[in-house]
């Protein structure tokens, strides 16, 4: 029975490399998935509209983006129409909005088990941003049904929406890591994270397009905020039915992993103390 | 026989001062200051209550090992160290083998979902894997016996239906040490056996178990070995009738001091009692008996007039309603004629009957004829038996004596058993016809 005598210290400093803890994340994969599995049951049955409102958000958002930034701001769509234009960049935006709101707080809600249970704390973390994937879908469907009707176009770049998703499930569950860890310790964050979302959304190509910003700053700008790259690929695939531009989706890229690199490290540094004090 | 979980020198200190949550103005003035500290090079005193000091035990493989210990000794902090939920401030911990924890179980469970959902759920985010769930589900089932609501949400189970499934899924998870923290105070009398059984089972099996549990039976019939921790320190350690043991005595300590705050109050002033002291057969004074030792109760008294016939009376209680003995001058009739000024007043009571604990001492006089009280029944002292009956080999030879029943007779079982036990009866039968 107990004769794999694999002996697990267990003390104050921790020195596991990086590559150790990756390795037991996916020694733990399934837990990410039951919780990701938990989440979305709960959606379904808490809330009346479930998963309607991954269908309602973006669109009272449209509604509101098209009367705001597209009629009284009269922000161009460029290519198609605002309302196309706007949708494409909206559904990815929410979830990015969800997941980090759901990420962050996902210690928190789950702190009796925190303080019962051992298993790696990123995986309720990542739980939560991978439930958000199911929100992201329906709103992905949403797009799709609606956009020829909005005049965006669709082609075959449609599937870009796959590896631009993954890079952006990166960066959300890095930031989603970085904020949860510290929202443990400070819960000032829960006040300061929709706020946060709030700011982060309009410095991001969301309501207008990339090209407001100069091309000489389109790089610093991608490299600081990564969710822009990605929006702006969003948008070209899903309403122009262009290719995303490589340069700044490789740029969006790097940077996305180099938030989610930092993210995971900052809260596998606090990790230890999280049953004390949650 | 090898370790399967080793302490070495274990220290833990929750930070934070007084358990508040920690601020990002606090957390900025403490970094203000080790920087200080830093630039100065002087150490910095570590802040935070202590929960753990120095603590260093080993734990045998396929072992049963107890921790016990009043509330807030520690013992939980110990186990959440051992199940990484919580981490050592000093100190290693050594764990050879998976680990499955029953740290107050139920908790983690979500009443939103049904009990099945729970199960899938719960099971997978304790370390089972789907087949595991797959291959286990009706037995889960069975052992929590919550067959017939198993697609009710949990918020419609009763608070002990809940903690049976949780119980029940967390027994099922097959780990090499076991971890038990007060799983017993849950469910019905049925269902602690059954779970009793169920840790007999893992035991016997080659488990090791680590058992915190105020259950003290439980923690007899079930555990060979562990350690009494108070204050974070361990107080003793070894074979756990020995740990038991100085663990009751610590309970009673600290009953017989708390009893002995209980000042007797005599306000009417009749007759004061200004002393008690207990003595054995010698008449040497003591405060610790044995079971069936002789006992005598020395009362000294003042009056403050001549008192005639005053009829004392000599109780014992063990701190229920009502006394367990009561020696009584209005019913036995061993009456002084009269007494003045001071006086003292002895009760011998011959071979006390009684099993170890703390007992009270009460006292009361009534009048010449039997009514009206001239002293109020009162506590006015305690003593101990500290030993009981030598012969007493059972499984809750020494967690029973601070629980049940207080006295003890001298008695013999018989017991006959399989085809010739009826045949006496049968006898008598015959002949009788």
């Amino acid at each position: 029975m107990a004769t794999t005598a694999v002996e697990l210290v267990i003390e104050s400093v921790t020195r596991t490399r990086q590559v150790d803890r990756l390795r037991e994340l996916w020694a733990f994969r399934e837990v990410v998935l039951a919780f990701a599995e938990r989440n979305i049951r709960l959606k379904y049955k808490q809330a009346v509209l479930g998963v309607g409102w991954a269908v309602l958000q973006p669109l009272i958002f449209l509604g509101v983006f098209v009367v705001v930034f597209g009629r009284m701001a009269n922000v161009s769509g460029g290519a198609t129409s605002y309302p196309a234009f706007a949708l494409a960049a909206l559904v990815p935006w929410f979830f990015v909005q969800t997941s980090v709101s759901f990420g962050a707080q996902a210690l928190l809600m789950d702190g009796a088990l925190l303080r019962k249970i051992y298993f790696p704390r990123e995986t309720p973390v990542l739980g939560a941003v991978l439930s958000s994937g199911l929100d992201f879908a329906v709103g992905f469907a949403l797009l799709l049904g609606l956009e020829p009707f909005l005049g965006g176009h669709l082609s075959w770049y449609v599937l870009m929406a796959i590896p631009l998703w993954l890079v952006l499930a990166v960066l959300t569950a890095g930031v989603s890591l970085l904020l949860g860890a510290l929202n443990v310790y400070y819960r000032d964050f829960r006040y300061v994270l929709p706020v946060g979302l709030q700011l982060w959304m309009f410095a991001s190509p969301v309501a207008y397009p990339l090209s407001t910003v100069r091309a000489q700053w389109r790089n610093l700008y991608v490299a600081l905020n990564p969710a822009a790259g990605l929006l702006d690929g969003f948008r070209r695939a899903l309403a122009e039915g262009r290719m995303p531009d490589l340069h700044l989706l490789a740029a969006s890229t790097v940077a996305a992993c180099v938030i989610a690199y930092v993210g995971y490290w900052v809260f596998k540094r606090m990790e230890p103390g999280f049953a004390d004090v949650v | 026989m090898s370790w399967a979980v080793r302490f070495d020198n274990v220290s833990k200190r929750y930070p934070g001062n007084n358990w508040g949550y920690p601020s990002l103005r606090g957390d900025l003035s403490r970094l203000g200051r080790s920087a200080a500290a830093w630039l100065t090079r002087r150490r910095t005193e570590p802040e935070g209550p202590i929960a753990l000091q120095d603590i260093s035990f080993e734990v045998k493989e396929g072992e049963s090992f107890a921790l016990i210990g009043p509330n807030g000794a520690g013992k939980t902090t110990t186990l959440k160290m051992l199940t990484r939920i919580s981490f050592p401030s000093q100190g290693r911990i050594h764990v050879r083998g998976r680990i499955g924890a029953l740290i107050e179980v139920g908790s983690g469970i979500h009443p939103e979902l049904t009990g099945r959902e729970n199960i899938w759920l719960y099971g997978r985010i304790m370390g089972m894997s789907k087949p595991d769930i797959a291959r286990r589900f009706d037995e889960i089932v069975e052992f929590a016996e919550l067959g017939h609501v198993l697609d009710r949400p949990v918020k419609r189970y009763s608070s002990g239906m809940q903690l049976r499934l949780g119980f029940s899924i967390a027994s099922h998870i097959d780990p090499d040490i076991f971890v038990v923290d007060e799983a017993l105070a849950v469910g019905d009398a049925g269902f602690q056996s059954k779970c009793v059984e169920r840790m007999m089972r893992l035991v016997t099996e080659g488990r090791t178990l680590l058992f915190v549990s105020h259950h003290l039976q439980a923690v007899e019939a079930i555990c060979k070995r562990g350690i009494f921790l108070l204050n974070g320190r361990i107080e003793a350690a070894g074979s756990v009738p020995d740990i038991l043991k100085s663990y009751i005595a610590w309970i009673d300590n600290r009953q017989q001091e708390r009893w002995s705050k209980i000042g007797a109050d005599n306000p009417s002033g009749q007759i004061v009692i200004d002393r008690i002291t207990f003595h054995d057969a010698s008449g040497a004074e003591r405060t610790a008996f044995r079971t069936g030792e002789d006992i005598e109760v020395r009362l000294a008294v003042r009056s403050s007039r001549p008192i005639v016939r005053p009829n004392f009376a000599v109780g014992i209680g063990d701190g229920r309603p009502g006394a367990l003995i009561v020696c009584s001058m209005a019913v036995d009739g061993q009456v002084p004629e009269v007494i003045d000024g001071p006086s003292v007043v002895s009760c011998r009571m011959r071979g006390l009957p009684l099993m170890p604990r703390v007992y009270q001492a009460w006292c009361g006089v009534r009048g010449t004829h039997g009514y009206g009280f001239l002293l109020g029944w009162q506590m006015v002292g305690t003593f101990r038996v500290t030993e009981g009956p030598t012969n007493m080999t059972g499984v809750s030879a020494v967690s029973n004596l601070s629980t049940d029943a207080p006295i003890h007779v001298d008695h013999d079982w018989d017991v006959a058993t399989g085809a010739n036990a009826m045949a006496p009866a049968l006898g008598v039968e015959e002949r009788t016809r």
